[in-house]
């Protein structure tokens, strides 16, 4: 049975659902109202240490750099299968290869071009983040992201991390209006 | 030696600690890095008499109301960010001073305007409160905010009470719907 999550709260996945440890991070939204342009959703991943920072470049996780070096976060491309309910974007997560030094793991969603496109997540509805055990294929968690009329355009979804030995799940839910940029410079990545 | 407390535990502070002269509760927090209003978080002391109410308006001790008649409880000011490493706000306890009457010491911790500005706990980063006997700076108890309380926005963190002729602490860890103002109106203050 899979828990809902409210704004800020949090889960743990070894009480959720013990067996697990192959996660199918699931990222969805429906773009409202479109006026011209697409809406180009990207989902990506950060691999934190307990500084709050990447170790390096390598531990940004997108659509050009597909997996970190332990193969624990894969970003599975940009396609749109049709499997799993709706999820626009996953990244797979094997809990048993995250390195030891990596604490926190941070799910985001930007939006491609905001700026020139004038875009930001206050078009953006029905958006979502799951967790789904990817052997049993059933989901664990989700949160919903309530339709809070906003002015960001870098945000971030849900993060998992380790509190006491065990891996738990928050929903968060915070944004950044300066886009993907502001949010790399949070985590120590030299974006260009 | 110091007793670090879990949620419902309790413990004596005249076996523990039978030369303590001033305690401090400390109140803790990350600025907020996302976009979006800042995470205020208050602290704050209702000095309770036998029946569960305060002895009088004035010992409600809040950021508008910094020290007590009898000067046993003192708030150092109030922090409306979380700005500055350690203890963002603390209120100083004197015990030499505390008057007969009262019982019981709440200590309350709430988010300003939480409603208003749609946050909680869970979305703050290391939010903490915790006693201190500021004599030999040792710490008596600490709750986590983020992790524990996350869909809360104000909590009753612990109570200092007499119990048989000694002072003890009990660590109560409890959410309170409805912020400051009917937290204090529970314990008779007279909010208008």
């Amino acid at each position: 049975m899979s828990v809902s999550l409210s704004k800020g709260g949090n889960v743990s996945l070894a009480k959720a659902d013990p067996t697990m440890t192959k996660i199918l991070v699931g990222l969805g939204w429906d773009p409202r109202a479109t006026d011209g342009q697409d809406f180009d959703l990207d989902a990506s991943a950060f691999l934190l240490t307990s500084t709050g920072k990447v170790r390096g470049d390598n531990d940004f996780i997108f659509y050009n750099n597909l997996s970190d070096a332990a193969q624990s976060v894969v970003h599975t491309g940009d396609n749109r299968t049709g499997a799993g309910d709706g999820d626009d974007e996953s990244l797979k997560v094997d809990l048993t290869k995250i390195p030891a030094e990596v604490d926190k793991i941070a799910f985001t969603v930007t939006i491609h071009d905001a700026e020139v496109r004038r875009q930001s997540f206050g078009q953006v509805g029905g958006a979502f983040i799951r967790l789904v055990n990817d052997a049993t294929g059933v989901e664990v968690a989700r949160y919903d992201l309530s339709e809070d009329a906003s002015t960001e355009t870098a945000m971030i979804f849900g993060e998992l991390y380790r509190h006491n030995n065990e891996w738990k799940f928050r929903a968060v839910g915070q944004g950044y209006a300066g886009g993907l940029k502001d949010m790399c410079g949070l985590y120590g990545i030299s974006a260009s | 030696m110091g007793v670090s407390l879990k949620k419902g535990g309790n413990v004596s502070l005249t076996k523990e600690a039978p030369t303590m002269k001033t305690a401090i509760a400390g109140l803790g927090w990350d600025m907020r890095v996302t976009d979006g209003s800042a995470f205020d978080l208050d602290a704050s002391v209702f000095m309770v008499g036998a029946d569960e109410k305060v002895i009088s308006d004035a010992s409600f001790i809040f950021f508008n109301n910094k020290t007590s008649p009898c000067g046993s409880v003192v708030h150092q000011g109030d922090n409306r960010t979380g700005e500055g490493a350690g203890d963002d706000e603390t209120v100083a306890l004197h015990f030499d001073k505390i008057p007969a009457e009262v019982q019981k010491l709440v200590f309350a911790v709430t988010i300003h305007e939480a409603e208003e500005r749609k946050q909680n706990f869970g979305m703050v980063s290391n939010a903490y409160i915790r006693i201190v006997n500021a004599d030999n700076n040792t710490e008596i108890a600490r709750f986590d905010l983020s992790e524990d309380a996350s869909t809360e926005t104000a909590m009753n963190f612990g109570e200092l009470y007499r119990h048989n002729a000694e002072w003890k602490f009990k660590a109560v860890g409890q959410g309170f719907a409805g912020g400051l103002s009917a937290l204090a109106k529970q314990y008779g203050v007279n909010v208008d």
